[in-house]
């Protein structure tokens, strides 16, 4: 005899999502946007929680803030103030927005034309 | 370069994943941070009108989103009947990713797909570097917030006139004259289902865009 699991998205799933974060909802860093990127530094540690540790794993390669929540299935805001987290504990470094010159713009415009 | 994950409905989709990138052996093999910067591009437009399938048409990554899908009760609020078979929506972002080099990545971001998430906005546009504003001929007056929203803030935009199965075909002029948007404002055709469509729009966003800043760089 199975016992059928409860459908995902039912109540008893539902755990605040800023428990994660100690109900931090503002990233100390506010410079983070959603399409700022991540990336890991530094030598990997085992002092990190889980969606810390996750979030280190993830981001050898560049990826965007967005990306991270995506991947974690947490909220924008939650993913903002781990990764602020992480910056601060040295682990991962973010990319400050460049300005957009004209060649990167017709840079943009030869890749998706040839998409 | 592609994504290190992928999800059909872009729920926590790293969770779905069996395996988890390999971790470098040691500290020599830690890589520095390559710099590898992002442009941000946001696609708009009412609720139904096919900004997730605008992203998904060029993004190398299936569609991602932050938030999780509206429930059906939403349905009365949003007369989804006029919006044909849609059964889903965002209440958040849905983005995809365009790798533009080893130094630049775009992002697509869908706006959420109803008015009452228009304080989300901000956040989303922020930064963006234009904007592309979907429109349906049956439904015009459902892009009007966001054509104002981005005449205000003075973020560059284009619009898409989207045609689906079944709507009359108004010629562009008729259109622009319907949505008034200003006479420099680009408005195309766009088939969000069609890829080549999408890319067109883009292009025609990003050319307006280097028009818009190669004149302000003008004396």
């Amino acid at each position: 005899m199975t016992h059928e699991l409860p459908p995902r998205g039912t109540p008893q799933d539902f755990v605040r999502p800023f428990v994660i974060t100690g109900g931090r909802t503002r990233a100390a860093d506010t410079s983070l946007r959603m399409e700022t990127m991540v990336q890991t530094v530094g030598k990997p540690r085992d002092d990190l929680n889980f969606e810390k540790a996750r979030i280190v794993d993830e981001c050898y390669e560049p990826i965007s803030i967005a990306e991270i929540a995506a991947g974690l299935g947490v909220p924008l805001g939650v993913a903002m103030v781990i990764v602020g987290d992480l910056v601060d504990d040295g682990c991962l470094e973010t990319t400050d927005p460049v300005e957009i010159e004209l060649s990167t713009i017709t840079r943009m415009i030869e890749r998706v034309r040839a998409l | 370069m592609s994504g290190p994950f992928e999800s059909a409905d872009g729920r926590g989709a790293w969770s779905a994943s069996a395996t988890r990138p390999p971790r470098p052996a040691d500290d020599h093999a830690v890589p520095r941070a390559r710099r590898v910067s992002s442009v941000k591009l946001v696609v708009a437009g009412g609720f139904g009108v096919g900004k997730t399938t605008f992203v998904s048409a060029v993004s190398e990554i299936p569609p991602l989103t932050t938030e999780a899908a509206m429930t059906s009760e939403s349905k009365e609020v949003d007369d989804a009947s006029l919006v044909g078979t849609k059964t889903t929506t965002t209440v958040a972002m849905d983005f995809g990713r365009i790798t533009v080099d080893d130094a630049l990545v775009m992002y697509l971001f869908g706006t959420p797909g109803q008015e009452r998430f228009a304080f989300m906005w901000d956040d989303l546009c922020d930064g963006a570097l234009g904007a592309v504003v979907l429109a349906d001929t049956r439904r015009l007056a459902d892009s009007f917030v966001a054509l104002d929203y981005f005449e205000t803030r003075d973020t560059p935009f284009v619009v898409g006139v989207n045609h689906f199965p079944g709507s009359y075909h108004y010629p562009i002029p008729e259109v622009r004259e319907a949505l008034g948007v200003a006479p420099h404002i680009p408005v195309v055709d766009c088939d969000a289902r069609n890829r080549q469509s999408v890319k067109v729009a883009l292009v025609t966003l990003l050319q307006h865009v280097y028009e818009l800043r190669r004149a302000a760089l003008v004396p």
